[in-house]
């Protein structure tokens, strides 16, 4: 209702604008035209992508000067596009055409009405999968700032159209006394069933979600960094990893990179969330533990560790003086048995310090052959890095490449495994190196991640006009359960209880 | 033919209904000479009295014919209401225009209260009322006008009050059976009125300077430097040089380093630290002590640190068209193109903001034009050539910040520098960097910062001979300040005309609200480690 009213008040301000956009969109496509040997101008770039076969309408926006109207001839589907060049891909219409051609290409035509008149640019294809996506995404909205937050929220999105509901979302109006952060969101197997999310400052604590039910609670112990950090939920057990980290971040004056986030120390953490009790899964003073994951089978957990040459830094400044980019991290995997709920000793998965390279965010293919992690110069939080790409280790035979088909320039990380494996969503800031949107990339049997294309949005103009990044993109097989108001009310009126510590 | 006319009319006794219409062919439109003379005022007070702080209002504010920029906004309760009032806000891009717009609300939304409410003679007074009341809220909430607040509010008010009684006045207009002749004015009356509409405007006018004195200097500097016009800025600070905080500092700073006058005219103003007390989103005291950090770090050519906390503010306060132009011209700077594509993407869907894109968006890609750029060039010459971490510089913003290098691009940097360490009093700093002054000419006022400690150190006499002849004025100066050096505040009121710009009288005398409130940790309450 406000939406509307909105679009009310701004169509009467910029009246004359908007009669110029108010042209309709061509219905078929152009009879008579000219092949020319350019490329088509579009964005998002959908050109020659593997796409699922239960994706939302892929709307893109064509450039041309002085074109005046634009088709776009997606297989059997005609789509219009106005002045601006953005098509309105008819969604019904759009989940035929991909049912019907599943497995199979569909070309894209893309027509411009010119001054001269028609003209056709090369085609390009649409490679329409045979494994659908997990039908959901979850992923946080907030402003790439750094240390202040005000307005952000997490949301889940319905792949296969344009709906968007919100999980939780903070104060929409500022209030000191409740103002909190909310992070770090995670699901037990690619299920609703069983998720947790962070609130930090006002109303502090872990937001356990079980169906339609929900608690807080805080890890607080003397003997704890701080709280529980980046999760993972044991795949069947009522149990989360978690790491904890004492993290700081400073901020460069002259350099290609804006700013380093850095961990002073961080442990691994056990929680059992039936006992609402914690333990330490690792830890130790010269190495750094962090981003804990589980196999698909429960029964190893992957992390990141550093080693640090000095003992760990009480100040961030020690941390920074002492050589930011000499921090670099391994991925290694412990052994763990559910029966006894006892870990075994460590082992080296991926030494990428050896070559002078730092990981962060291991993530296990479902079917467990394949460990998908971030690897970037330095560091682990790579989201802020230039270097950062995403890599895959075979599990198998250790090979370990990059997915250079996905991979981009700017930072890639922060991935998810779809639950059949052959979709990767991740975080990129390929568009404009600051503003991290959502890539999702064919991953096939042969272990090779396909290009990746932009989450489709109804406006393809949204990805650009957004002041606001994707953050942490998780697939779920199905929607959350829990409504936005009981996770209010969980939040506001209740308060955490304390996990006790177990030696 | 007319005098017969009249004749006959003045035979026949007038009718209730014609009587009115006869005393208006005789008498002058009080009630339309009225009418203008608010609507002159008005423009006057919106466009010239209120125009500096009206059209940073503008720049602080934000708004796009784009529903996925402005939904932050549109979601929020009565966000319609908010849009629409920055829309009308736009137009202060010309505060002339802006200042007409405000004006037609307000005498619209006079006249039609007059006219809903059937006001005849001295009653018609009360319909200023509504007006009134507005003008003496913007003087109340001073920088509140904006800052930490919602922008849209300042128009939507008045607009929302002309369209109400507008609405009203039509269904009036409709229902009655017959129209209701207007009865004439008085001139008592229409004077009455007048003085009512003047002293609406002068109690406004008053209550501004009364409560937030230095709202109108320190948003016409940000007007100047908006037009990049440092001699003004300096101006105006001069022109007001009692009144000053830590902005007006800042900014007055700013604009000499800009035309090569740090050390010789920073001590010409009263230089306070002082902060400004404002109120939060939440109705809680604040200081505003980040108010100025993103123009004076980027002008001083730590623009990192400018486009962090441009970022930042974006985060609390929602995009402005005040941090989105910054980030444009950092990521100009950077090289990040494709950032400032976007920004340029965002810019262009705001009404008005051509001469900013046409300046800038060729440069996208060329970074040999943004280094010919005059406002570039200048911030690039003194921005840090060797890395390091924002946390190693002192906060806030601007002089701060220098007073901790060590190493020196070049000159001006040296000299800023060792101003920063003047305008801190952090006298060790200070001598250490004076070294590199030797066998130079001394600008004044390291020269006089030099003659306080020479009286303790007379080697430094003989490192700079030329001090000699400070020395005597210097002695002169103790002689006069020492019978105040136990009551400073009363000394820095004697002693300032006759002294301002001298440094030794700065070094005891100003700045002596340095202060730090509860509440200066503004962003603090929200910290909570990374996002």
């Amino acid at each position: 209702m406000k939406r509307s009213s909105f679009f009310i008040t701004t169509t009467l301000f910029i009246a004359v604008l908007a009669m110029s956009s108010c042209s309709g969109r061509p219905k078929s496509v152009p009879t008579a035209f000219t092949d020319v040997t350019d490329s088509a101008m579009i964005f998002p770039d959908y050109r020659d992508v593997t796409i699922p076969p239960n994706i939302a309408p892929m709307n893109i926006k064509v450039s041309d000067d002085g074109a005046t109207e634009f088709v776009v001839e997606i297989g059997s589907l005609v789509a219009g596009a106005t002045a601006d060049g953005k098509t309105d891909i008819d969604s019904t219409a759009w989940r035929q055409l991909l049912e019907q051609n599943k497995g199979k290409d569909i070309a894209v035509h893309v027509y411009a009405h010119r001054p001269a008149g028609w003209v056709r640019f090369l085609p390009y294809t649409l490679h329409v999968a045979e494994e659908p996506i997990d039908g959901f995404l979850s992923y946080r909205l907030i402003e790439p700032g750094y240390e202040l937050y005000r307005q952000l929220g997490l949301y889940q999105r319905n792949l296969s159209n344009f709906d968007e509901a919100v999980i939780y979302e903070n104060n929409r109006s500022f209030s000191d006394k409740d103002n909190h952060c909310v992070n770090c969101h995670n699901f037990q197997n690619y299920s609703t069933d069983r998720m947790l999310f962070h609130v930090r400052a006002a109303h502090g604590g872990t937001v356990i979600i079980e169906g339609n039910e929900a608690h807080k609670i805080a890890i607080k112990h003397d003997s704890i960094i701080a709280a529980g950090v980046y999760p993972s939920w044991h795949p069947t057990q009522a149990l989360v990893a978690f790491s904890t980290n004492s993290t700081g971040q400073v901020f460069h004056m002259f350099h290609k990179e804006k700013i380093e986030v850095l961990d002073m120390a961080s442990d691994l953490l056990l929680y059992d969330v039936e006992k609402n009790s914690v333990r330490h899964i690792l830890r130790s003073s010269d190495a750094l533990e962090t981003f804990p994951c589980w196999a698909p089978d429960g029964s190893r957990l992957y992390y990141c560790s550093a080693r640090c040459n000095e003992a760990r830094a009480d100040s961030l400044i020690l941390r920074t003086v002492a050589k930011y980019d000499s921090l670099l991290y391994d991925i290694y995997s412990i052994p763990f048995d559910a029966a006894t709920r006892t870990f075994g000793e460590p082992r080296l998965e991926v030494d990428a310090s050896a070559s002078g390279h730092s990981t962060s965010v291991p993530r296990i293919s479902p079917d467990g052959k394949y460990l998908l992690y971030t690897q970037g110069d330095y560091g682990q939080f790579h989201i802020w890095h230039h270097s950062a790409d995403l890599w895959v280790k075979r599990l198998a035979n250790s090979d370990s490449y990059p997915l250079t088909a996905a991979n981009s320039a700017e930072a890639e990380s922060f991935h998810s495994w779809s639950s059949n494996g052959r979709w990767i969503a991740f975080a990129s800031r390929r568009l404009d190196a600051a503003y991290s949107r959502v890539f999702i990339a064919y991953f096939d049997r042969d272990g090779r991640a396909h290009k990746a294309f932009l989450l489709p949005q109804r406006d393809p103009d949204f990805n650009t006009m957004l002041l606001k990044s994707f953050n942490v993109p998780e697939l779920t097989k199905d929607a959350v359960k829990i409504s936005t108001e009981k996770l209010n009310h969980i939040v506001y009126d209740t308060e955490a209880e304390l996990a006790s510590y177990e030696e | 033919m007319k005098n017969k006319k009249q004749s006959i009319t003045q035979k026949r006794p007038a009718t209730k209904a014609e009587e009115p219409k006869n005393k208006v062919g005789r008498r002058l439109p009080w009630g339309i000479i009225t009418g203008v003379a608010f609507f002159v005022l008005a423009w006057v007070w919106a466009s010239w009295w209120m125009g500096d702080v009206l059209r940073i209002a503008y720049e602080r504010s934000f708004f796009a014919a784009d529903a996925t920029l402005m939904y932050w906004l549109a979601q929020k309760s009565f966000g319609w209401l908010w849009i629409a009032g920055r829309a009308l806000l736009t137009l202060y891009h010309w505060p002339v225009v802006g200042g007409l717009l405000v004006a037609l609300l307000l005498t619209a939304g006079t006249w039609l209260t007059s006219y809903c409410l059937r006001l005849r003679g001295g009653w018609r007074c009360l319909s200023y009322l509504p007006a009134g009341a507005w003008l003496w809220w913007t003087a109340h909430v001073g920088l509140n006008l904006f800052y930490k607040s919602e922008p849209g509010r300042i128009l939507a008010a008045p607009a929302l009050y002309a369209a109400i009684a507008g609405v009203l006045a039509l269904a009036l207009k409709l229902s009655r059976k017959k129209a209701n002749a207007q009865a004439a004015t008085a001139w008592h009356w229409a004077a009455a009125e007048l003085i009512i509409a003047v002293g609406c405007f002068a109690l406004s006018a008053w209550h501004l300077q009364d409560r937030h004195p230095y709202l109108r200097p320190l948003t016409r500097m940000q007007v100047q430097l908006l037009h990049e016009d440092y001699a003004g800025m300096s101006a105006t600070a001069h022109e007001h040089a009692d009144i000053c905080n830590r902005f007006v500092s800042g900014y007055y700073a700013l604009a000499l380093a800009r035309t090569g006058q740090l050390a010789d005219r920073l001590f010409d103003i009263r230089l306070e630290f002082d902060s400004i007390p404002t109120m939060g989103y939440d109705g809680k005291h604040n200081h505003c002590i980040n108010y100025h950090v993103i123009d004076c770090d980027y002008h001083a050519g730590l623009y990192r640190a400018s486009r962090h906390y441009a970022m930042e503010e974006m985060t609390l306060d929602g995009p402005s068209l005040y941090t989105l132009k910054y980030l444009t011209k950092i990521a100009l700077i950077d090289g990040d193109w494709k950032l400032a594509r976007k920004y340029f993407g965002v810019l262009k869907r705001v009404p008005f903001e051509g001469d900013f894109i046409s300046r800038f968006e060729p440069m996208v890609g060329h970074a040999e034009l943004v280094a010919a750029d005059p406002e570039f060039s200048a911030v690039i010459a003194m921005a840090p050539e060797r890395h390091s971490f924002e946390q190693f510089y002192l906060k806030p913003g601007f002089l701060g910040y220098y007073a901790n290098l060590q190493t020196f691009k070049n000159k001006d940097a040296l000299i800023w520098s060792t101003m920063a360490c003047l305008y801190a009093k952090r006298m060790p700093d200070f001598l250490q960097r004076c070294g590199k002054f030797i066998d130079e000419s001394l600008p004044r006022s390291i020269a006089e910062g030099l003659t306080i400690a020479a009286v303790k150190e007379p080697g430094i006499l003989k490192a700079f001979p030329q001090l000699e002849m400070q020395m005597n004025a210097y002695e002169l100066f103790v002689k006069e300040a020492m019978p105040y050096m136990q009551d400073r505040e009363q000394g820095a009121e004697v002693l300032f005309e006759k002294y301002k710009g001298y440094y030794p009288y700065y070094y005891f005398f100003g700045n002596l609200h340095n202060t730090r409130k509860p509440g200066d940790d503004e962003q603090e309450h929200n910290r909570a480690g990374v996002n």
